[in-house]
């Protein structure tokens, strides 16, 4: 099976519809190819590749809906899916907040798929994980980790004349670097493009840090002036995208911003806001109602300033739609699937310079939610955890556990690097600095 | 499908495959959801592809796809074997397969009222009612109520001459009540919190958990929840529900003792183990009353099948015994670095994934406490019900858990609510402090659809049987 061209989606999707025997109909296609090498104890063990196309159909009448989904794309299938979505409507109980399928509107959908992910093939992948593990296995430390290639095309068309269809590309390398003394780096690349993966060097990165970290000591648990590097940085903004930033939580009061707009919340160095279509973003520029993603300023100066929407909950709250649904049914409501984090002005050393006392965190593990308003979250330090000292890295640490509120924390944040990075997270992607952070709440550490 | 699936595997071994193997996956599934007493969700789908896996020059190929034709399963071998090649680039020491007999049979797991048969009124109609139930309860601002099904039939073939059909119906549901006031949010749930419970059989499964009947005292506690008490910090002793041990046992029991991750290959993601294969037979885990089973054999448990998708039949397995460690669970190419024959946990997401070791139904076996008794025989600690989260470090040896609701326990008696309790603990440590287990009487099979691990990420459906049980000297109300 190839991946389908937009071209292709697009028709896929108008053909549906016009399958769909309801007052109103919506599909959704995604194709996509997944490749993935990974690698550990420095050989790859596991190489895999994926082809498979979607069809999800949402059936209106009237005000009630049903969904029905198939990978069988044959027309005898297809006619199967969208009757099973007419079932679904016929047995839902009206809704009354339903406002009806979204009308069209403009999307701006440009080229931000790489040729070049295309050719990233086996061989080329393997290539990528012989230059990382060299740079592990000469200085006697373990690799592990993965190269992986998404080549994605999604479309949307829907009876009112929606009709929207985007390719999109994204190349992910890990690299962990594990020494026999209890040195434990890494390093991670998440872009469109696989030319711009610099295989030697993350494996560098990583072992570097294995190194810098063996012989972990002890921390004795307690509140300590923290420096997060942008990858654990990513896991905090991501909880906060879930917990928080969404109209629905909101609007339900399970949200921390809830009857807070235009309160400040959190430091004025805190800017953050969901944009799919700033410049360097590589992903979708519509949801999955093929509803233009906009802009969205959620923190500005540490000002709490808005929340995302969608078709529904957009007309159920008066707000203008931002184009941030989820695939229908959707009973998460609406989610900011692209959110970055202004910069600042200072370099990681610069931030790890102004610490007197205080832990430096390569990134977290494993973090969840123990209480959703304050957004006090628990995790894991893992690969680099280390004491500053006097403005200086010193001892390396035993990996931390961390219980923590982390609106409090953004509301102690004191700078912001210049440097940013993407990393993919459990809602989309993110655009991260590092931060320096006064108060951080340690709890207990690795046995 | 016998024709297609060896198809796959023959392409492979004429394009020089030492071992190829090939899975049909077919899955239908449908969830209805409701909250607040709106329909949210009336959602149905089916999967069907094949996965062809290859041992090329001692390293591993795997090729996917939707396409499921005789044509494109003789393409699929070929491209397992073309990236197995390329694995060669980096490879370790040639993969070796630990011995398995060759099967020739079917397997279909017994399933009640076809889930699928029911109308979607009537699933709608019951999960109203229980969520009408839960929202008399005025403090009760957000509710929600969820139905489930699954099924799923494989076809598998290998190139040393099995070949298994198998299938089965699972179903699962539950329901959960939010209390929200002044920027708190508290949820009671049943029968589990995060997906509700599953079982394999059919619709008398759901009818079996009486949601309804249960939505009113769900309502109820989680309005008590406003007004407790908040957790005390603090080391006591602790008695768990068996829901909450079961997911206890899933993290710090199941998950470091997959054999893969012991070796090293989930470092990179989930992480390793603390466990070392020398460890086996040798290392104290627990104490006496701690004996863990892995299970793929449990009636009705979605832990359970015919045969894994390596072909290996279903087994029950001991991991530890009285405190011991004495088994990790295995698949053929792990099993060979403890000298065993795998002891069959490999399983697929999915015809697009490969099979990664996983648990079946892996199990705190029960001990000979009445629950009333062991609550008589605690001076004062607390007692836990229910996850609400839970976090552990990358060896599973800090963790954490947070429940949705606790009591205290004074002199022998379940007194006083509190909200928001959690514990943390090291993982051998905490499991050597296990002084009682309840009975039979307590022991459930506690289904859990939504086990992460691998890259890509593969969800499993395991479970967990479990009882209370007590815990001495353990650390409470954690940043509290």
């Amino acid at each position: 099976m190839s991946r389908l061209t937009t071209a292709q989606a697009r028709e896929l999707a108008a053909r549906v519809v016009a399958l769909t025997e309801a007052d109103a109909a919506e599909a959704l296609v995604t194709s996509h190819e997944d490749s993935l090498t990974r690698f550990a104890e420095n050989r790859i063990h596991q190489n895999v590749t994926e082809a498979d196309a979607r069809v999800s159909v949402r059936a209106v009448l009237g005000d009630r809906q049903g969904v029905a989904s198939t990978n069988r794309l044959d027309d005898e299938s297809l006619s199967a899916c969208c009757a099973a979505a007419v079932t679904a409507a016929s047995a839902a109980p009206a809704d009354p907040n339903f406002p009806g399928l979204p009308a069209p509107e403009p999307v701006d959908t440009p080229a931000r798929a790489a040729a070049a992910a295309g050719e990233f093939g086996p061989d080329r992948r393997a290539e990528a994980v012989h230059a990382i593990v060299q740079q592990c296995s000469s200085r006697l430390i373990k690799a592990a980790g993965g190269v992986a290639s998404t080549l994605q095309t999604v479309a949307v068309g829907n009876s009112l004349g929606v009709d929207v269809g985007m390719e999109t590309t994204s190349v992910r390398a890990t690299v962990l670097a594990r020494t026999d003394r209890g040195g434990s780096g890494w390093a991670s690349y998440h872009g469109p493009d696989p030319a711009k993966l610099a295989a030697d060097t993350l494996g560098d990165e990583a072992a570097t840090l294995a190194q810098r970290s063996e012989y972990p000591t002890d921390l004795e648990p307690g509140a300590y002036t923290v420096v997060l590097a942008p990858e654990a940085v990513a896991d905090i903004v991501d909880f906060l995208g879930y917990l928080g930033f969404s109209t629905r939580a909101f609007e339900e009061g399970r949200s921390f911003m809830s009857g807070r707009l235009g309160e400040r919340i959190m430091s004025e160095l805190v800017n953050i806001s969901d944009d799919a279509l700033a410049p360097e973003a590589f992903g979708l520029t519509f949801d999955f109602e093929g509803m233009p993603k906009r802009r969205v300023p959620i923190i500005e100066n540490g000002v709490a300033t808005d929340v995302v929407t969608d078709s529904y909950w957009g007309a159920r709250t008066g707000r203008e739609n931002t184009g941030h649904a989820l695939p229908a049914p959707n009973p998460y409501g609406p989610m900011a699937l692209d959110l970055k984090m202004d910069p600042g002005d200072a370099t990681i050393d610069e931030l790890i310079g102004s610490v007197e006392r205080g832990v430096y965190v390569s990134r977290f593990h494993y973090v969840n939610v123990e209480d959703p308003v304050p957004a006090t979250l628990t995790g894991m330090t893992r690969d680099g955890t280390f004491l500053i000292e006097d403005g200086a890295l010193t001892a390396p640490l035993k990996n931390q556990r961390f219980t923590q509120g982390a609106v409090a924390a953004l509301n102690a944040v004191r700078a912001v690097t210049r440097e940013r990075a993407f990393f993919d997270v459990m809602l989309g992607s993110v655009l991260v600095p590092g931060l320096l952070i006064d108060t951080w709440e340690f709890t207990g550490q690795t046995g | 499908m016998r024709d297609l699936v060896f198809a796959a595997i023959n392409a492979a071994l004429v394009k020089g495959a030492r071992y190829a193997d090939a899975r049909v996956v077919e899955s239908r599934e449908e969830k209805v959801s409701v909250a607040d007493g709106r329909v949210e969700a009336i959602e149905s789908g089916d999967s069907f592809g094949i996965g062809v896996r290859a041992i090329v020059d001692g390293s591993w190929g795997f090729a996917s796809s939707a396409e499921v034709t005789i044509e494109s399963a003789e393409r699929l071998g070929q491209q397992a074997v073309a990236i197995a090649r390329a694995s060669a680039l980096v490879a370790g020491a040639p993969i070796s397969l630990a011995e398995v007999e060759a099967y020739d049979t079917r397997w279909d797991a017994p399933c009640g009222i076809d889930p699928f048969s029911v109308s979607l009124e009537d699933k709608i109609a019951l999960l109203l009612e229980a969520d009408g139930a839960m929202r008399a309860e005025k403090a009760v601002k957000l509710t929600k109520a969820h139905l489930g099904f699954y099924r799923v039939h494989k076809y598998f073939g290998s190139s040393e001459g099995s070949y298994i059909e198998q299938g089965h119906t699972e179903s699962g549901g539950g329901i959960s009540a939010l209390a929200i006031a002044e920027g708190e949010v508290l949820t009671r749930s049943y029968p589990n919190s995060h997906g509700g419970n599953w079982l394999q059989g059919g619709f008398e499964v759901i009818r079996g958990f009486d949601l309804v009947g249960h939505a009113p005292r769900v309502a109820e506690e989680a309005a008590a929840l406003l007004t407790a008490a908040p957790c005390p910090s603090g080391v006591t002793d602790l008695i768990i529900d068996g829901s909450q041990l079961g997911l206890q046992v899933h993290e710090s029991i199941g998950h470091p003792a997959e054999l893969d991750r012991v070796l090293g290959d989930e470092a990179a993601f989930a992480g390793t183990s603390f466990l070392g294969v020398t460890d086996l037979g040798q290392l104290r885990y627990g104490s006496e009353h701690v004996t863990v089973t892995a299970d793929a054999t449990v009636a009705g448990s979605i832990g359970s099948f015919g045969f894994d998708d390596e072909g290996v039949p279903a087994q029950r397995d001991r991991l530890i015994t009285r405190g011991t460690l004495t088994g990790f669970l295995t698949s053929r190419e792990s099993a060979r670095s403890i000298s065993r024959t795998s002891n069959g946990c490999m399983r697929a997401d999915g015809w697009n994934r490969i099979p990664l070791i996983r648990m079946t139904t892996v199990s705190l076996e029960p001990g000979d406490w009445s629950f009333d008794d062991l609550m008589a025989d605690t001076d004062d600690g607390l007692y836990m019900e229910t996850n609400n989260s839970w976090s552990i470090d990358d060896k599973r040896l800090n963790f954490q858990f947070a429940c949705e609701i606790g009591w205290e326990i004074n002199n022998g008696k379940r007194t006083r609510m509190v909200k928001n309790p959690n514990y943390t603990g090291i993982t051998p440590k905490f499991w050597n402090s296990c002084d009682a287990v309840c009975s039979q009487d307590h022991w459930q099979v506690w289904g859990l659809p939504n086990c992460g691990k691998g890259e890509p990420v593969q969800i499993a459906h395991v479970a967990h049987g479990a009882s209370p049980a007590r815990f001495r000297g353990v650390r409470v109300g954690v940043g509290r």
